[in-house]
């Protein structure tokens, strides 16, 4: 296999949680441009014949900004990590407006097992054609094949400007640490939002510099690594419930955030809001909060009231100069529903922030899968998943349903299944093709005899056999605790 | 929590070896500390500024030539590089580099190529802004985190982390089941869940993925996520509140709350807000359910408190200080809501304004709150202070304020200050109200000049009749005649206008009659009598006229020519 030359600055690695953020360099902007121009020349090539001047003009396009990028840059290398892409060790920070080509290209990528690509200088317009027309039958062939084949087909056209390699593996060192991390920052927003609660409970000022630093964690963690934090959110602490809750719903809504585009500095706002979305449940009497069975009318009157006692509440929680005026509008809204109904019943006019919606998502999600004094039967994750985009009744916005859905895959992280093996999995992460949202990784935990392990096997179950049919499928989604497994056990 | 040193890729490197001399490091981190400095001394386009930050661009060039990055770690007083001292500063203040870095929790950071170009400046104004920061305020953490770099990696102690209780699932452990079960729960209605389950709609993957109309609908509701105004949307939140809950505690806490709110609001200058703020107690004062005297009393308190002088003053003050001025929208919503009580403080700030910016923004909104309060305008024209009644007067006339006919007389009456009796005069003639004529009457005979010349000139305008007898009084009086040609003039044109036929025997005999000796009255006089006969323009008078046509007399013949081509009788000239 050809290995590309690595440019300078793509020796340099990240170290979380070192602020490896993004000054919006000429370098960004000219990747960004390049990823929306290659995006451009796939669909071209896809949609068009050869020789047709829409295909023609797409290739001059992403030919001139190759060039130029090598040019400038003494070299061309686009490197996919996860789900990041850098460009010359850079890494392209993610917007609305170029969510869908980055998506697209980085799911080519993934399909076609392209860790690297190094662009030469010379690169010809007819160099990108053959290239992209290749990536667009690529799927078709069996996984390991689909790059070796590639590199050989790109020999055979004479591409020399093309070089391509496999991703660099993650070092299970690097997934180990990347865990570590993730847990310790999980503890660490439990234990200051434990502290927030606590503070507000007693009338006191909480101290807003560590929640600040907890929320920048959680969004460093989610901008690099994801999938670790949110299989910590399947934790139920029975005791802690409303305190982790606080940290699973800032850490749903930040990676449900990352995915619709949102900026760095958008995702603290949201994880800051998220964070505080409950945080009126500290005004409400703790023998309410932590009673076991069903409540009064009465008690849940008082429930129902933590939204606006929320706003009440953050006028405690004053930062550097203002008043945390956009977690209020979160706290007061994320029990209304889209029209409106829920509560508490807006008297003025109120549109509901985007910010409350994806909130609102979260908490709907993670308060119906944990188990709580109120509830102590949670919900199966898929199903939860099913009734938000299902029920309109459940008022969420079906824009932000669907994106979550995209996030956790219809299988959400934490959720037992049964396989067609008969084999017991629990879904540890979304297939990170998109089109394989119904495979998501998983954790096989029994053999299909019903013994029961512990780490268990990680499988992907869009691995194929070689007739090209899937191994495994998922038959059924079942309640954990019907079978005696505690799902965060495979997690921490 | 400390980060792991291993995973720094400069290491602890305590007595390693250098990879390269230090000297260009020990040189950049001088001209480093100097740029700090020049950054918090001068601006941008100053010299001293552009020579040091091209020095520290400089300083980086020879050590890129060795290496791809440049960690640097803090101690108290030191920056060391692999080990080895490379910045000192023994001082544990403000002004020191290495102590900034430290006490907020920086312990290393990595510079990389680009940084200097880029993100030196933004570095800059991020020390410029911790150093002067109080302790509530982001720490250099914080702010290096927002700042986003991407030439810049740092790694930190978090001072006041939380240890973490350590991670547990809470939970009880449930009994895990025998392999016999677990197998018949898995098999068990396998072949329906098969069809239920696993719906084929669910592997269309693409129904997951937003299209075109979702990702324009998602993206503009980001953009107005952050074009809302939070502000006011947080202030309607809290009246929703007051509404909603009745109790006498909760509306004490939102009371309390949205006093300190508007406060703040002004301070931070959000006029619409605060304008949005005070329109919505009246509405809640009107429309919540179970309130109490003391609770209407106590909203209604909130307008009154920024109408009265010493808060408004402080507004106005800010105002015309302030080097951002905001909306003349905002501002005139703000105005909207003031009492009637604030007019007279606006008044006297109207002309101690400096700001000229800032001026027709209070003017245009001192005009709609006087036009919506005409009675305590009205009540401001006798007020003491001459720059309130200058104001005052000002507007009535320009509004035509019936009401106003009444004070102005007295104000013309009672006030020494003649530029102030001339306003009136003018707002007076603005007016224009029989009422308002008629007070002018006396006027012809004030103390002072200008104003008597305003007033003759108005009433001769409007041909007002009801001031003959006191005008004539005035032309035929012996003081009439130690005034200059102009007022002369001015008293003479409206007496023509007014007196008609009957006047041309006395004006003649001015024009054309000879004293004792064949001498004539003086020819300013005789000029005065020719404009008035030329306004009376009958054919008495133009025979008076045509009879001093070959006047020698320069003055008397050019107003005799001049008259005689005034075509008919009409108002005065001016």
């Amino acid at each position: 296999m050809t290995t590309a030359q690595p440019a300078r600055r793509a020796t340099v690695t990240i170290t979380a949680p070192v602020g490896e953020g993004s000054g919006d360099s000429l370098l960004r902007q000219l990747g960004r441009a390049f990823i929306v121009t290659l995006y451009s020349a796939l669909r071209s090539v896809k949609l068009y014949p050869p020789g047709h001047s829409t295909v023609s003009k797409a290739l001059e396009d992403l030919a001139t900004i190759s060039r130029e990028i090598a040019s400038t840059e003494h070299g061309l290398e686009l490197r996919v990590s996860g789900e990041f892409m850098f460009v010359n060790g850079t890494r392209l920070r993610l917007d609305l407006d170029n969510y869908a080509s980055f998506s697209h290209v980085l799911s080519v990528f993934r399909v076609c097992g392209i860790g690297q690509l190094h662009v030469d200088e010379a690169i010809a317009p007819r160099d990108w054609q053959v290239f992209l027309s290749l990536v667009q039958v690529g799927i078709d062939m069996p996984p390991d094949e689909r790059l070796p084949q590639l590199v050989e087909k790109l020999k055979a056209a004479n591409v020399t400007t093309l070089v391509l390699s496999e991703p660099t593996e993650e070092s299970g060192e690097d997934r180990e640490r990347s865990k570590e991390r993730a847990k310790k920052t999980y503890a660490q927003s439990v234990a200051v939002t434990k502290d927030l609660m606590t503070s507000v409970r007693m009338g006191k000022s909480p101290n807003i510099k560590k929640i600040k630093r907890v929320v920048q964690g959680i969004v460093d963690q989610i901008l690099n690594e994801e999938a670790s934090l949110i299989g910590l959110t399947t934790l139920r602490d029975y005791d802690e419930y409303t305190f982790s809750h606080s940290v699973n719903v800032c850490i749903f809504s930040v990676a449900l955030g990352k995915r619709l585009g949102l900026t760095k500095l958008q995702l603290y706002d949201l994880g800051m809001a998220a964070l505080f979305h409950d945080i009126g449940k500290s005004r409400v009497p703790i023998e309410i909060l932590n009673k076991a069975g069903g409540l009064t009318d009465d008690e849940w009157r008082l429930v129902a009231c933590h939204p606006w006692l929320g706003v009440l509440a953050l006028f405690q929680v004053r930062g550097s100069q203002e008043f945390p005026y956009r977690s209020m509008v979160v706290a007061i809204e994320h029990h209304m529903k889209l029209d409106l109904t829920g509560y508490p019943k807006p008297i003025r006019a109120r549109q509901l922030s985007i910010f409350s919606k994806i909130v609102a998502a979260a908490d709907g999600f993670d308060a119906a899968t944990s188990r709580r004094a109120y509830q102590t039967v949670p919900f199966n994750p898929a199903e939860v998943m099913k009734e938000l985009r299902d029920n309109p009744r459940r008022g969420m916005d079906p824009v932000v349903v669907k994106a979550f859905i995209n996030l956790t895959g219809i299988y959400p992280t934490g959720t037992l299944v049964v396989l067609d093996t008969f084999e017991l999995g629990i879904v540890h992460a979304p297939n990170p093709l998109p089109e394989m949202l119904a495979r998501p990784l998983v954790k096989v935990i029994s053999d299909s005899m019903g013994n029961l392990s512990h780490p268990g096997t990680l499988i992907d179950l869009a691995d194929r056999k070689e007739d090209g049919t899937f191994q495994r499928t998922i038959i059924k989604t079942e309640d954990a605790e019907r079978y005696g497994v505690r799902v965060s056990d495979y997690f921490v | 929590m400390t980060l792991p040193a291993a995973t720094s890729p400069a290491g602890d490197a305590s007595g390693q070896e250098i990879p390269f001399p230090p000297a260009p490091i020990e040189e950049l981190l001088r001209s480093f500390v100097k740029a700090v400095r020049a950054h918090q001394l001068y601006l941008p386009n100053n010299p001293v500024y552009k020579g040091a930050i091209d020095s520290v661009r400089a300083a980086f060039a020879p050590i890129w030539e060795q290496t791809d990055e440049l960690p640097l770690k803090f101690s108290e007083t030191d920056i060391k590089w692999f080990g080895r001292p490379v910045f000192s500063e023994n001082t544990k203040s403000a002004d020191s580099l290495p102590w900034t870095f430290f006490k907020d929790g920086v312990r290393e950071i990595q510079l990389m190529p680009g940084f200097e170009e880029d993100e030196l400046v933004k570095l800059f104004d991020i020390l410029q802004r911790v150093r002067k920061a109080s302790p509530e305020e982001d720490d250099l953490l914080t702010l290096l985190w927002q700042a986003d770099f991407a030439n810049l990696r740092y790694r930190y102690v978090d001072l006041g982390a939380e240890p973490g209780s350590g991670l547990a699932d809470g939970s009880d452990k449930p009994e895990p089941w025998s392999p016999e079960r677990v197998r018949a729960g898995a098999r068990e209605e396998a072949e329906e869940s098969r069809a239920t389950v696993v719906n084929m709609q669910d592997f269309d993957a693409t129904l997951y993925f937003l299209d075109e109309k979702e990702l324009d609908y998602l993206r503009l509701e980001v953009v107005r996520e952050y074009a809302d105004d939070l502000r006011q949307n947080v202030i309607a939140i809290l009246f929703d509140i007051y509404e909603a809950q009745s109790a006498p505690a909760v509306r004490a806490e939102v009371s309390e709350l949205i006093e300190t709110l508007m406060l703040m609001l002004l301070a931070a200058g959000q006029l619409r807000s605060v304008a949005y703020l005070l329109a919505e107690t009246q509405v809640v004062a009107k429309r919540a359910s179970g309130m109490t005297p003391e609770q209407v009393e106590r909203l209604g308190r909130l307008p009154q408190r920024l109408s009265s002088p010493e808060p408004l003053a402080q507004l106005l003050q800010g105002l015309d200080e302030s080097a951002d001025l905001p909306p003349q929208l905002e501002l005139t919503q703000l105005f909207e809501q003031l009492h009637p009580t604030a007019l007279e403080t606006v008044f006297a700030w109207m002309s101690r304004l400096q700001n000229p910016k800032i001026r027709p923004l209070v003017e245009q909104a001192a005009d709609r709150l006087a036009s919506s309060n005409t009675a305590e305008l009205v009540k401001l024209i006798l007020s003491r202070d001459r720059a309130v009644a200058r104001e005052a007067v000002r507007r009535a006339g320009a509004m035509k304020t019936s009401a106003a006919v009444v004070p102005m007389a007295k104000l013309l009456t009672d006030n020494d200050d003649a530029s102030l009796r001339l306003l009136t005069v003018q707002a007076l003639t603005d007016i224009g109200s029989a009422g308002a004529l008629q007070a002018l009457e006396r006027s012809i005979e004030d103390s002072d000049r200008d104003v008597r010349v305003a007033a003759a000139r108005t009433l001769g305008a409007k041909a007002y009749r009801g001031v003959f007898g006191r005008l004539e009084g005035v032309v035929k009086g012996k003081a009439i005649r130690g005034a200059d040609l102009t007022e002369k003039m001015a008293f003479f044109e409206v007496y023509g206008a007014l007196c008609g036929d009957g006047g041309v025997a006395w004006l003649d005999s001015i024009l054309n009659s000879k004293g004792m000796f064949g001498k004539r009255e003086d020819s300013e006089w005789r000029a005065c009598a020719a404009i008035a006969l030329g306004r009376i323009a009958s054919k008495r008078a133009q025979e008076a006229l045509q009879r001093a046509a070959g006047e020698k007399d320069i003055v008397v013949r050019n107003a005799v020519s001049r008259a005689l081509r005034t075509p008919a009788a009409g108002p005065p000239s001016r």
